[in-house]
């Protein structure tokens, strides 16, 4: 793409300023969905991290967003503790519980990190749905209330919900695309793309990857604080496997490489969610199709179509741009066989 | 106390062959083909469910078990030959088809066979208990039943692999693929044999799971979780890792239902956390 750096910055402005604006433009039900676009991007945002920069599918990314979700949930209904412990000691538990099983998968690779994530997860779900003396299993803990905040009642008003959570949103995205444009994102991919070569380069690998799966943690449990407080209510539902399936596709539909594709492909599949919870209760049926129907033919997602679309464009009309042509499909770019 | 561990222990026991059952075919079809068949579960509840039809039917719980692991067989086989082969040699991908299928499949039970939970009626003749001497413990018949079946399915699956020509090309296929393939042995056709084998078994395991336990929704990934586990515990393609950790998985899942029930299943992160941390690639597993 050709953009020159103030043109950029101009429309990074805009677009900001368009967002500040959305509770004084926009109809209440635009703000919801906006809120729960932005938390679950945030989920969404931590898969496609690890996918994009480790090219590595995780199913257990609901997990770290349930966690502090839970102990947030725990904290205020049964201790009454007040507002800035809970979502703290909510993130912090799962950036621990991050390192802890970071140790167990970071050696895996491939379908075997898929399989191994995918049971660490349902351990976690099956605590949440079990362990009903603290959990209240699978009805889970309602009357959840959202802080005060320099005395403005995000409960209360959506609005200030809106940017409360805004302002974190945009210090995520900030976050990871910082993260991606350093030296640390840099040696990620060269991981990524050639491991021995950057184990003989002398970088500690494993040291970087298991970083890198605790940041995306973090970011997941930084959503599910949003999620806590904005429903009011925390079931197993959260860490199940129908969410970290979701969240997959989520990243599937918008393009699993890039931030932008995330969010994309988290108000795809939300609003399609919304348009067929009034038509039918086969939401899961139509799910695994569309599931089934994006990876068998649009693997690289509604972000990689558009950005085939532009190159395209690009190339005819300007005579630059790169076609994507010589990457592959396969949206995991996996090169250990 | 010893009347809960005896229970346990032949509880446990029973939970064991079943999931070696399940997991037999899916390490085999991981090894030939390097897929995780993450169907697997919903093809043992899927399964259970005709098995429940079919009894109602015919009432023959014979043709229960055999139309149960046929069915699976058919849909393993469509699922292979459709889905699946569209994605060969990209194993990610071909892994999370499997995945999307699981759901699909999964939502379809729910819609023909209702929420509700179900179990398939116990066969008359089986009907009844049985006090073992000595510690006069009274069991019911047919949970010995299934597990003296469920041993019988292991014993003539291994004296297949062992015994018969196919058995002998699908061990030599995991050892060594390329030798296979290259002394002209027709390896699409041992593909699709594997993995009908491995739907079969997930049929059956289903019906004689669904006779002794409950089926109800979300059986299919608490089946597909706790395989997986035997796996990850007994080491990818090795089928005498898979009984042992089927053995370990079984057991600790069946005590720990006893005696820890909130804890239940989520007491299997130790197993899986200490074998992963001593034996990255479980205890009999090969370096992949």
């Amino acid at each position: 793409m050709q953009f020159s750096n103030i043109s950029k910055i101009a429309v990074v402005l805009v677009s900001l300023a368009l967002l500040i604006a959305v509770p004084w433009i926009a109809s209440d039900y635009f703000v919801m969905m906006c809120i729960r676009v932005m938390y679950f991007g945030m989920l969404t945002l931590s898969l496609c991290f690890l996918a994009g920069e480790l090219g590595v599918v995780s199913l257990m990314q609901a997990s770290f967003f349930g966690i502090s979700g839970y102990f947030i949930a725990i904290m205020q209904t049964r201790y009454q503790i007040p507002f800035p412990i809970p979502p703290l000691v909510g993130i912090g538990v799962a950036v621990l519980f991050a390192a802890l099983t970071g140790l167990l998968v970071i050696r895996a690779r491939g379908i075997y990190f898929l399989m191994l994530t995918l049971v660490l997860g349902q351990l976690v779900w099956a605590l949440a749905s079990q362990w009903a003396s603290v959990t209240r299993g699978d009805s889970g803990i309602t009357d959840i209330f959202a802080p005060v905040i320099f005395g403005i009642s995000t409960e209360k008003s959506k609005g200030a919900f809106y940017l409360f959570e805004l302002f974190f949103f945009c210090a995520v995205i900030y976050f990871l695309a910082a993260l991606k444009r350093s030296p640390f994102g840099l040696m990620l991919r060269g991981i990524r793309d050639s491991e021995s070569r950057m184990a003989m380069l002398g970088y500690p690998v494993s040291l970087l990857r298991y970083m890198a799966f605790i940041f995306a943690a973090f970011v997941a449990s930084i959503g599910g604080v949003f999620f806590a407080y904005f429903t009011g209510l925390i079931n197993p539902h959260s860490v199940s496997l129908t969410t970290n399936v979701e969240t997959l596709l989520s990243g599937i539909l918008g393009g699993i490489q890039t931030l932008f594709g995330a969010i994309l492909g988290t108000a795809i599949l939300k609003i399609l969610d919304l348009v067929l919870s009034g038509i039918t209760q086969r939401y899961l049926l139509i799910m695994g199709v569309l599931f089934l129907i994006t990876i068998m033919f649009a693997p690289r997602g509604a972000a990689g179509a558009l950005k085939r679309l532009w190159d395209g464009f690009a190339s005819r009309t300007l005579g630059s741009g790169s076609p994507a042509g010589g990457v592959s499909d396969d949206p995991f770019y996996e090169d250990t066989k | 106390m010893s009347l809960l561990v005896i229970m346990s222990l032949l509880n446990g026991l029973t939970l064991a062959a079943l999931l070696f059952i399940t997991a037999s075919g899916l390490t085999l079809s991981f090894s030939l083909m390097r897929v995780v068949n993450l169907t697997h579960g919903a093809l043992y509840m899927a399964g259970g469910f005709i098995g429940v039809s079919v009894i109602k039917v015919t009432g023959s719980w014979l043709l229960a078990l055999l139309a149960g692991g046929s069915v699976m067989a058919i849909l393993a086989l469509l699922e292979e030959k459709f889905l699946l082969r569209w994605a060969r040699g990209n194993d990610l991908i071909e892994t999370l088809i499997s995945l999307s299928v699981a759901i699909i499949i999964g939502d379809l039970v729910l819609v023909i066979w209702g929420g509700y939970p179900k179990s398939i009626e116990i066969p008359a003749m089986l009907n009844g208990v049985l006090t073992i001497p000595l510690i006069n413990l009274v069991y019911p018949i047919f949970r010995i039943f299934m597990l003296g079946l469920s041993v019988l399915i292991i014993v003539a699956l291994w004296l297949f692999l062992k015994k018969t020509n196919l058995g002998v090309t699908i061990r030599a296929g995991v050892d060594n693929f390329e030798m296979v393939s290259a002394l002209g042995i027709n390896v699409r056709r041992l593909f699709t044999v594997v993995f009908c084998l491995s739907g079969f078994l997930a049929g059956v395991a289903g019906v004689v799971g669904g006779t002794s336990m409950m089926l109800v929704v979300g059986e299919d990934w608490r089946i597909l979780t706790l395989t997986l586990i035997v796996i990850i515990i007994g080491g990818m393609g090795s089928l005498g890792g898979t009984i042992v950790g089927a053995l370990i998985t079984g057991l600790i899942y069946s005590f720990a239902t006893a005696y820890i029930p909130e804890f239940s299943l989520f007491i299997l992160f130790l197993p899986v956390a200490i074998i992963l941390s001593i034996r990255p690639h479980g205890l009999f597993g090969a370096k992949a």
